[in-house]
């Protein structure tokens, strides 16, 4: 009974410890972090916000820290409203979220980043895919009222009528319909359902939210990831889902004004060019009324647009710097290629990214 | 009955009445195993565990008891039923450990390897994770960060919370006596372990928030760091250090502190040189039972450490990642979405299994402090 047992523990978690720091920090990859990069920007960068953004800002941090090695960007992925209300009290630099502010948040910005208040431009377009799985048939054509009733349970069986009507061509079999939606609260959910609204709302009668509508039946799936999975393992389902994950389940060609629109990035892009600002906002403001209902032609106008917020100034002219290296990366044709490959995303027009690299220039240091 | 004249003659020739063999209840098992699988083959046209399992616990207990009733007779029979209905509910109590220890080893131990241990998440973009998943590269990333902020921020919970709460037993037991505080403090000990993980994240990050507010207004950012988590973390551990070492000196014997008194020793040197000597092992295993409890807390170091990609020493500044945050994070938000993901799912089962394992060795350690530091019997 002697204390002097505790120094053979004390020596073995000491020399664990070095253990520990004596291998290992390489990066991903295996290569040494070597101070690569040729800017001498230094300093940590903190955002906080939507998780749809999350495989994109792996991406370009990463390819971001490899050519400006000194700095650290951290983005935790609490959720939209978090990181909006987190960056509005000052927590974070910039931040990711899946709506535009609202004109309380507006005015909070003018507090929390001086008078010209908060910036927001669209970073990420994230086009949602209508995924069937049916024996026999590749391609479907489906109007947003088609699309309302089925997910709603007024139509049930694939070889109903309405559903024959738009597609005259297909073997269309006598089997019941699965319509699959997500079982928790998605911000994918909320963008279908604004859709669905504004294209079919004499269906579509329920109130847009994150939360799929109780009363309208129809199989419940956790997660992106589980709706796929239902709809990959049911015959007659079909769910909707990001677009990058519904991996080589069919997807269903939208009516946009009088054609059909197939799911592609660049359609994605084109909703978002054919879409009208929010009036009343100030210029560095470029958030957007998705016109849901275009009848631009080749637009498929199912997305998820996703914004960064930064501050109109900042404190001092180093995070300033930053700022503006990194949201320049961010919607570069490299940056969007690169979320594009790894996020599957769909990129920025040119159009957009000059647009929103006049407001990035004019972020500048308080004073 | 056809037995009971049977029953009577066996009685009245030996003194111990008719007893099944030893191996019978294990025979029984089997065959109701055995018929089981059969009835599932015809019923449900397949193997299925969980009916299999229900069906064989039924008709082990049912023939258990209906052999025993209709050979041994009723006592025996009803003690028979008991025994394998106490059975059955510990291997029930086994089999989600089992399962879960099972799933870990299994799915972590396929993609474990020494990359992911030495390497961090610095660069790591899907379409790594997208070549992987094709076949036509490694496995990328890793967590060394990860085991890095869980071994950096659990020693400064550790600094923190094991003085405060050894200090605080030895207040309640050698000091309080049944006094105001003393009740006062235990009762609030006891308000603290029923305290859920998050609220006391959310403590943390609220008060180390509010600092950093004092200090630099509007850059409450900064409060984000590991020590802020280490103190996150020693609310949750303090309590149960208390408990544990509490228990342990009242263990001590009222003759040994009454032995050093009588010699003249002064009371802290009483406790320091008897008491804490004597509970010492107890008090060591204590601390490391609770040091296994706040390791894999998931909800407060989210709060309060947020989500680090790279490595990161420093406990005051900077973000930090633990192995159940990386876990979390892998798991739920990918690095690639869709079919890639598997690549983060795989890493994630990796850093379970090291997580588990820390765990593990940790109570091991827990016993062999016991046993050694344990005051020898002899004399």
């Amino acid at each position: 009974m002697k204390l002097k047992h505790l120094a053979p523990s004390a020596a073995i978690l000491a020399v664990g410890a070095l253990t520990l720091s004596a291998c290992g920090g390489a990066s991903a990859t295996g290569e040494e972090a070597s101070g690569g990069g040729n800017s001498d920007l230094k300093g940590t960068l903190t955002g906080i916000g939507a998780s749809s953004q999350k495989a994109a800002m792996d991406a370009w941090t990463a390819d971001f820290t490899s050519e400006n090695s000194g700095v650290t960007v951290n983005y935790s992925p609490d959720g939209s409203g978090a990181g909006r209300e987190q960056f509005l009290a000052g927590n974070a630099q910039f931040a990711g979220s899946d709506a535009h502010l609202d004109d309380d948040e507006v005015k909070q910005g003018k507090e929390a980043c001086g008078a010209d208040g908060a910036f927001e431009f669209p970073v990420y377009i994230s086009p949602i895919a209508v995924a069937f799985n049916v024996k026999g048939v590749d391609n479907l054509n489906l109007s947003p009222d088609t699309i309302a009733k089925i997910f709603k349970g007024d139509i049930t069986n694939w070889n109903d009528k309405a559903i024959k009507a738009d597609n005259p061509d297909a073997k269309l079999p006598d089997l019941k319909i699965t319509a699959v939606h997500r079982a928790d609260d998605s911000g994918t959910t909320e963008n279908f359902a604004e859709y669905l609204k504004a294209t079919a709302e004499k269906t579509w009668d329920a109130e847009v939210s994150g939360d799929f509508p109780k009363d309208f039946g129809g199989e419940a799936a956790q997660g992106t990831d589980g709706v796929v999975q239902t709809v990959t393992d049911t015959d007659g389902a079909i769910g909707y889902a990001d677009a990058s994950a519904v991996g080589s389940l069919s997807k269903a060609k939208v009516k946009v004004g009088d054609e059909f629109v197939e799911l592609s990035a660049d359609a994605a892009t084109k909703v978002v060019d054919a879409s009208d600002k929010v009036e009343g906002r100030g210029e560095g403001d470029l958030a957007f009324d998705l016109a849901r209902d275009t009848k631009e032609s080749g637009a498929y106008p199912i997305v998820l647009v996703s914004y960064h917020l930064v501050c109109s100034s900042y404190k001092d002219q180093e995070t300033v710097d930053m700022v503006k290296a990194w949201e320049k990366f961010v919607i570069s044709e490299k940056g969007q290629k690169s979320a594009a490959d790894s996020a599957g995303s769909a990129p920025l027009s040119d159009d957009l990214r000059s647009q929103i690299e006049t407001v990035i220039d004019s972020i500048k240091v308080a004073g | 009955m056809l037995t009971t004249s049977d029953n009577s003659t066996a009685k009245s020739r030996t003194l111990t009445s008719k007893q099944l063999p030893k191996a019978t209840p294990w025979v029984i098992a089997v065959a109701s195993i055995i018929v089981a699988i059969i009835i599932s083959f015809i019923a449900f046209g397949g193997f299925n565990i969980p009916v299999v399992a229900v069906l064989a616990g039924l008709i082990n207990i049912v023939a258990v008891f209906a052999l025993s009733m209709s050979y041994e007779g009723r006592r025996k029979a009803t003690d028979r039923a008991a025994t394998t209905i106490v059975t059955s509910s510990f291997i029930l109590a086994c089999v989600p450990l089992i399962s879960l220890l099972w799933l870990t080893v299994s799915k972590g131990g396929a993609a474990i390897n020494g990359d992911l241990l030495s390497r961090t998440m610095l660069g790591m973009k899907g379409v790594l994770d997208q070549q992987y998943v094709a076949g036509e590269a490694t496995l990328s990333g890793g967590f060394y960060h990860a085991i890095v902020g869980t071994v950096l921020i659990t020693v400064a919970a550790c600094i923190i919370s094991i003085p405060i709460g050894v200090l605080t037993a030895i207040y309640l037991v050698e000091y309080s006596g049944k006094n105001k505080l003393g009740k006062a403090i235990t009762f609030l000990v006891d308000v603290m372990t029923g305290i859920p993980s998050i609220v006391a994240g959310l403590f943390a990050f609220a008060l180390f928030s509010t600092i950093a507010n004092v200090i630099m207004p509007g850059a409450a950012g900064i409060a984000k760091t590991g020590f802020t988590a280490a103190v996150a973390l020693s609310v949750l551990m303090i309590p149960i250090v208390v408990r544990n070492t509490e228990e342990i000196l009242r263990l001590v014997p009222m003759d040994l502190r009454e032995a050093s008194y009588a010699l003249g020793v002064p009371k802290w040197k009483t406790i320091v040189k008897i008491v804490l000597p004597t509970s010492v092992s107890g008090i060591l295993s204590g601390v490391t039972i609770a040091i296994a409890r706040v390791i894999g807390e998931t909800a407060p170091i989210m709060v309060t450490a947020g989500f680090a990609k790279t490595l990161n020493w420093n406990l005051f500044s900077g973000w930090m990642s633990t192995l159940p945050t990386y876990i979390y994070d892998s798991q739920l938000r990918p690095v690639s979405p869709g079919d890639a993901a598997l690549a983060s799912s795989e890493r994630a089962w990796a850093a379970a299994l090291v997580l588990v394992t820390l765990v593990m060795v940790l109570n091991l350690l827990a016993r062999i402090i016991a046993k050694v530091l344990a005051p020898k019997a002899g004399r």
